[in-house]
């Protein structure tokens, strides 16, 4: 069972010794149930800090914009800064480490373990629970969420109310880690991995066009899903309409030039596009965290999308992103026996 | 009608669909579900279907006037020639949105505003004459996140409204607060029933129990103007957005946030044509200030999380006299990192 405790002690220590210059963690939110991201800079806050399977944002993201937030700054702190991360956080760290997003030594990673079973999936839940409202949630064991409502604390089994991706997770555990709180628990009798996508693929082709048209058809283009990703981490990017570098001596030709690739207007055509743009960029990269799909305020099944290209990476070309930061990544890596049937 | 009537009528509930069958050419909407937990304004398919009993939506029902796309004009141009300009002044078929909240409701009183009193925009306007709306007082209320009292509204307020509906044992107390809603009314004919005496004291007996359930508190709402502007400058904007991702679910899914941005979308480019569109734009987006020399003034997260809230809590009190937040709730419910507008106007807009 992991000792919230003792990581609280952990990152008081990190701050007081003054050796990271930021904990990013999880603190209770006033929003409701889940919990929410902290960048803690003093000790006496580390006492905020939380860990349960409220838990669910992956702060990798944090690292990437807390190294914009640095670069803007102009700051010469070099300090790393630690980050509490679960087993699919820790697969993210890896990939920015593979894609040398930023060196090994400016991070220290505060591995945490989800008890061999995951984090929740509030809308689930809410469900569960009827008409009772969910105030608290906690480890139970290596199957249940201990869940506190107005009526009470009950034992919920956990793969009733877990994220969907939490039941499909290859490694419950951090694979890249400083230090480690909790218990390494590997075995987990859950759902088969890619079970979801390989359900989805065997409809026939014009069903699935009618299902994606119309989760394309309502998504708002707020870009949360973009937002929330610690991949999608480009300075340029194909849908903003300032979506290149203007220098002072950028003229207003090559501004009124530019080539819009992506309306944005949030019409089908546009929306799909946008989506395909990112899932193709994260083929190879995405680790699973379902980050997009949880924000995603019309709940478009983002997973789907993501899912189905690790699942060609995985069964291609044997390739887990985020197992091994020694490994190069997916694209920039080949391999005498790698299936070269595409090339005709 | 020579003015405003409270004319206020009984409606069994089993008889909602066939006041709606009366409504003739009209299109209508209410709550219904688009997907999995995703409540929308839906046009009505099966009137016999419409329950009214939404949570709130997740999409406020600003779309009906001020919709996330719209087209201000085309364009086309034939070589050497003068271009063209078309009008697209929107003509929308009349429409009757059912089910909608009072925070809501307020939230359109708000865009009435910026819509109307410096500029009459013809595109807001063209689709709001057509466009009645029906109200429902939440008896219970439909999120955690509400605080439409600490805003100065009400679980049963009416501003913005055309009707207002609220549910009591099997039956609607339904009140036409315009001239608009009682000729609505007037369609349903026999359905309804004038409320009695001992009705009127049952709804204002259920509307008693509604502003009683608790909600979030903002306290001293006419002192935060001012300790927002004294607070401008506070450390505490950065601290707060910290975890912010910036995204646009706050502003594209709050019942008041305006904003948008014009693009030119060239359809064919020769002969040239296309048209030119008014989208929904956020002050949470890196462009949204972007300078055409690349300076941006807004550049950070704390500033564009200042933004958003000192623009609903200080400059639309300078500007209007009100507050432009209606306490619905939708962004501390749907931020994917536990923002939260009441703890930001807690810490921050207090004296």
């Amino acid at each position: 069972m992991i000792d919230v405790a003792q990581l609280k002690a952990h990152a008081k220590g990190l701050l007081e010794k003054g050796t990271v210059r930021t904990v990013f963690g999880y603190r209770k939110s006033t929003a409701g149930l889940l919990a929410e991201p902290a960048g803690i800079t003093e000790a006496a806050q580390a006492d905020d800090l939380i860990f349960d399977p409220s838990c669910v944002q992956n702060l990798a993201l944090y690292l990437v914009n807390d190294k914009k937030h640095q670069a803007e700054k102009r700051s010469d702190d070099k300090r790393p800064v630690a980050v509490v991360a679960k087993g699919c956080d820790s697969r993210a760290i890896t990939v920015l480490l593979q894609e040398n997003h930023f060196p090994r030594e400016s991070v220290h990673v505060i591995g945490v373990s989800c008890e061999g079973t995951g984090v929740v999936d509030a809308s689930k839940l809410a469900r569960k629970l009827g008409n009772k409202k969910a105030l608290a949630v906690a480890f139970d064991g290596a199957d249940a969420f201990a869940v506190t409502t107005n009526e009470g604390t009950q034992s919920i089994a956990a793969a009733e109310v877990m994220a969907e991706r939490c039941l499909e997770c290859r490694s419950a555990h951090p694979t890249l880690s400083d230090v480690v709180f909790g218990e390494a628990k590997a075995e987990r009798g859950l759902h088969t991995p890619f079970q979801a996508v390989k359900a989805k693929i065997k409809e026939s082709e014009g069903d699935r066009w009618a299902y994606w048209s119309r989760q394309f058809d309502r998504c708002l283009r707020c870009y949360a899903c973009r937002s929330v990703c610690p991949m999608c981490y480009c300075d340029e990017c194909v849908v903003d309409s300032i979506n290149f570098v203007i220098a002072p001596d950028t003229t207003a030709e090559e501004k009124a030039e530019r080539i819009k690739w992506i309306e944005r207007s949030p019409a089908k055509s546009e929306s799909a596009m946008y989506h395909m743009v990112r899932a193709i960029h994260l083929a190879g990269r995405c680790i699973d965290c379902a980050e997009c799909e949880r924000v995603c305020p019309v709940n478009i099944p983002l997973r789907l999308l993501n899912t189905r290209l690790e699942m060609e990476a995985f069964e291609t070309f044997q390739y887990s992103p985020g197992s091994d930061p020694e490994l190069p990544t997916l694209t920039s890596s080949f391999r005498d026996t790698d299936p070269n049937s595409f090339i005709r | 009608m020579t003015k405003t009537v409270a004319m206020e009528k009984m409606l069994k509930k089993a008889d909602l669909a066939a006041w709606m069958a009366k409504l003739g050419q009209t299109r209508l909407f209410a709550p219904a579900l688009e997907d999995e937990d995703v409540w929308n304004y839906m046009p009505v398919a099966d009137a016999k279907a419409v329950g009214l009993d939404h949570p709130n939506t997740i999409r406020p029902p600003k779309g009906f006037v001020f919709p996330q796309r719209e087209v201000l004009y085309k364009f086309s141009q034939i070589p050497s020639e003068a271009p063209i300009l078309t009008e697209t002044l929107p003509d929308p078929e009349p429409t009757v949105v059912f089910g909608v909240r009072p925070c809501d409701s307020r939230g359109l009183v708000r865009q009435d505003i910026v819509f109307t009193k410096e500029y009459e925009d013809p595109y807001y306007h063209g689709r709001r004459a057509k466009v009645i709306y029906v109200g429902q007082a939440c008896n219970t209320p439909p999120s955690a996140n509400c605080f439409c009292s600490s805003v100065g509204g009400s679980p049963c307020a009416e501003d913005g409204l055309d009707v207002l509906m609220t549910e009591l044992d099997g039956v609607y107390h339904v009140k036409a607060v315009t001239a608009r809603g009682a000729e609505l009314l007037a369609k349903g004919g026999d359905l309804f029933k004038d409320a009695s005496a001992t009705d009127k004291a049952h709804v204002e007996k259920t509307h008693a129990a509604a502003k009683a359930h608790p909600q979030r508190p903002i306290k001293d709402l006419g002192k935060v103007a001012g300790a927002l502007k004294k607070n401008f400058d506070s450390p505490a904007w950065d601290e707060m957005a910290k975890a912010c991702i910036g995204c646009g679910i706050c502003t594209f899914l709050c019942p008041t946030c305006h904003c948008f941005d014009i693009n030119d979308e060239v359809t064919c480019s020769s002969p040239c044509s296309g048209e030119r569109v008014r989208t929904w734009d956020t002050c949470q987006f890196p462009d949204f200030t972007m300078h055409t020399s690349g300076h941006n003034p807004r550049h950070d997260l704390g500033s564009r999380l200042r933004q958003r809230v000192c623009h609903k809590f200080l400059y639309f009190v300078e500007n209007h006299d009100t507050q432009q937040c209606t306490g619905c709730g939708r962004c501390v419910s749907l931020c994917p990192v536990g923002i939260d507008i009441v703890s930001v106007v807690e810490r921050l807009g207090q004296p």
